[in-house]
């Protein structure tokens, strides 16, 4: 076997990768990002709905990752440290093209692009499973603020209180505009399938 | 408890569970009931979008050169004294994406016309087939020149570094060879082609380094 082969043939832990890429080994680094690309990459995909913004974003992400892993001390999981990191990553970026997190008080009065409601009207209802690639695509769709909590709630599986802490918002604020999100999806959803029923 | 008031409790309800009235409007009503049943099948259902695809490979390629560049990658082939000291800016730096297209279009227009030239080379047993003989040299010959043109750049700008660069480019030049020696040995062998085109990309960002070095 080649020195190349060896190279790529020799598998390390995710623990020994850490170490070694402390030691500045850059097949430990390529590991390490090729355990956790996927996750962080879609995280940045589902929060920004842009590939080529999620590719940057995924790029800064790792690489604050890598200029502190001499830092990464193992009490928390490596994934779970590298994942808040990306989030940070994802909603620093967010703050800078000013995408505020709408206050309650707003959300309640913007009703452009609150889901309408008829409360108490008669509803057809989405029934039984949701197609994935219409929910991605209505997720997509959402406006960003609604779009940053639900991901980061119903996709990531973050609590309201982490949320509020890591956008800047209040709980309430953080709740209300996830529900938001949750009608605003059903209504695309229900759309896209009529639609698609009313096609030949 | 009417729609209108179960449904304003709805963002608080899905989270700290339901009161003996909301149950019982629940319980009697189609509409909040569908309502309830379509919220939660669409919270359920988000799970399955948390990985979805994996980013592009320019991403590694971008991240790999930004490390070596700030010498948190310390590789032995390449070194940590490659991180650029006082850079400024000169007249080549924008070859540096040009030379690494060229670099790696060149290895895979290499490495995909090796297995017919291998299996050539079988058939005429004794004798290296004059197309590939050629192709060698053009190739030795065209890296030899690209390497010195990138070395006298080095020079002309830091001769402290030239050395530096060329024991880098004569290490990735001896590890592409190797690897093109093993991917030649077994041509269906897709891990040892990855690795040719690997060997590539680790040339190519030797050029894109030495190039940026002048970059202020």
């Amino acid at each position: 076997m080649t020195d190349a082969r060896k190279l790529q043939g020799d598998k390390l832990s995710e623990a020994e990768a850490i170490e070694r890429a402390k030691q500045g080994d850059a097949e430990a680094f390529q590991l390490l990002y090729g355990l956790h690309k996927r996750r962080v990459y879609s995280l940045c995909l589902r929060m920004t709905a842009n590939t080529a913004e999620a590719e940057d974003l995924t790029q800064e992400a790792f690489l604050q990752l890598f200029r502190k892993i001499a830092t990464f001390r193992g009490e928390s999981a490596f994934s779970t440290w590298l994942h808040r990191m990306a989030v940070n990553v994802v909603l620093m970026q967010l703050r800078k093209k000013s995408l505020p997190v709408v206050p309650l008080e707003e959300t309640l009065e913007n009703e452009e692009e609150a889901p309408k409601k008829e409360l108490g009207a008669q509803d057809p209802v989405l029934s039984g499973s949701i197609d994935r690639l219409r929910l991605q695509r209505a997720v997509d769709a959402l406006p960003p603020g609604y779009r940053r909590i639900f991901v980061l709630h119903d996709v990531e599986g973050y609590e309201h209180n982490e949320i509020a802490a890591m956008v800047g918002c209040s709980i309430g604020n953080s709740k209300s505009q996830l529900h938001k999100a949750r009608m605003k999806l059903r209504e695309s959803l229900k759309t896209s399938r009529a639609e698609k029923a009313a096609k030949p | 408890m009417n729609c209108t008031e179960f449904q304003e409790l709805l963002p608080q309800e899905f989270e700290g569970g339901r009161t003996a009235e909301q149950e019982l409007h629940l319980r009697s009503c189609p509409v909040c009931s569908g309502l309830v049943t379509d919220l939660e099948l669409i919270a359920s259902e988000a799970r399955q979008l948390q990985e979805v695809a994996d980013p592009s490979p320019r991403v590694w390629a971008a991240i790999e050169i930004a490390l070596r560049q700030e010498g948190i990658i310390r590789d032995a082939q390449l070194g940590p004294s490659l991180v650029p000291g006082r850079p400024r800016r000169w007249s080549m730096a924008w070859l540096a994406p040009v030379a690494a297209l060229v670099l790696v279009a060149f290895g895979i227009v290499i490495y995909q016309r090796g297995p017919a030239d291998s299996r050539l080379s079988v058939k005429q047993d004794t004798q290296a087939p004059p197309a590939l003989t050629k192709l060698q040299t053009e190739k030795k010959t065209s890296t030899a020149n690209e390497d010195e043109q990138l070395l006298a750049a080095v020079a002309s700008r830091s001769p402290a570094m030239q050395a530096q660069y060329a024991s880098n480019l004569q290490n990735v030049n001896a590890y592409i060879k190797d690897a093109e020696e093993s991917a030649q040995a077994d041509p269906n062998d897709e891990e040892a082609q990855q690795i040719v085109m690997d060997a590539y990309e680790q040339r190519a960002t030797v050029y894109e380094m030495a190039l940026d070095r002048s970059l202020p």
